[in-house]
């Protein structure tokens, strides 16, 4: 009888031992939102990339856009580029001279 | 002052063309003639530049791009002398005030029956004044294709 209430005993300890463990083990592995860092997120658009750990991320915001009235001269100064090489073309006919480059924005 | 359009003509000869037009000035900014318009009067420049420019969408916006700029000497608004008389581009005066001699298509027909060898050496000018307009626009958009064909077969 002595030894059917000691492993009794034993028992009820071993159960509560094994379920404050468990509380303990519950409590340190729980989360609070509030406090999760914030995972990056990566663009569905953005292209498949493998073995790289630096995917970039498209900005949000378009590149800047200069002035118009900027753009108007840097038109006016592609075609002025261009009437030049083509009148270089002409005083000397040649197929180097009428595909040669000029510095303008619009063609680098 | 020698005018491409009068090259080759005797003195007699440009001075009996040039009294033919009028002088006009056309302050800096100011309007010589818009896309479309009739096209009744030559102009051969004699003082400032003449910029000559067509429309263009621009961030969706229209705006007057430039196409080409005109000296003194230099002619514009041959469209006068080809059908169906109508510019084909817009010309202002650039940043100083221009002046012009401006020729009616009239009395440029009428004088060049009057005198075929002058009408002659001026037909022929224009010819060269036009033919240069020609190659030089036909070698641009050569360029511009060039490109264009780059661009898509990369």
């Amino acid at each position: 009888m002595d030894m059917l209430l000691m492993g009794l005993c034993l028992g009820v300890v071993g159960v509560v031992f094994v379920a404050l463990a468990f509380g303990a083990a519950m409590r340190s592995e729980s989360w609070d939102p509030v406090v999760q860092p914030e995972i990056p997120l990566v663009k569905a658009g953005a292209p498949a990339r493998f073995f790289s750990n630096r995917v970039p991320i498209t900005p949000a915001v378009p590149p800047l856009q200069v002035p118009i009235e900027v753009l108007l001269l840097q038109i006016e100064n592609h075609v002025r580029m261009e009437q030049a090489a083509a009148e270089s073309f002409l005083a000397s006919p040649t197929q180097t001279l009428l595909h040669s480059k000029t510095t303008s924005p619009f063609v680098n | 002052m020698t005018h491409e359009l009068l090259k080759d003509l005797s003195s007699a000869e440009a001075g009996q063309a040039l009294k033919l037009g009028t002088k006009l000035i056309i302050p800096s900014g100011v309007s010589l003639f818009r896309l479309g318009d009739q096209a009744n009067r030559l102009f051969l420049i004699e003082r400032g530049r003449i910029r000559l420019t067509l429309p263009m969408q621009v961030r969706g916006r229209e705006e007057d791009v430039f196409v080409e700029e005109r000296s003194p000497g230099q002619t514009v608004g041959w469209s006068a002398l080809i059908p169906p008389y109508r510019f084909t581009l817009a010309a202002t005066a650039s940043l100083h005030e221009a002046e012009v001699i401006a020729l009616p298509r009239e009395a440029l027909l009428q004088h060049f029956s009057a005198n075929p060898a002058a009408g002659y050496k001026i037909a022929l000018n224009l010819a060269v004044v036009i033919g240069h307009r020609l190659q030089l626009f036909q070698t641009m958009w050569l360029r511009e294709m060039q490109r264009t064909v780059e661009v898509h077969s990369a």
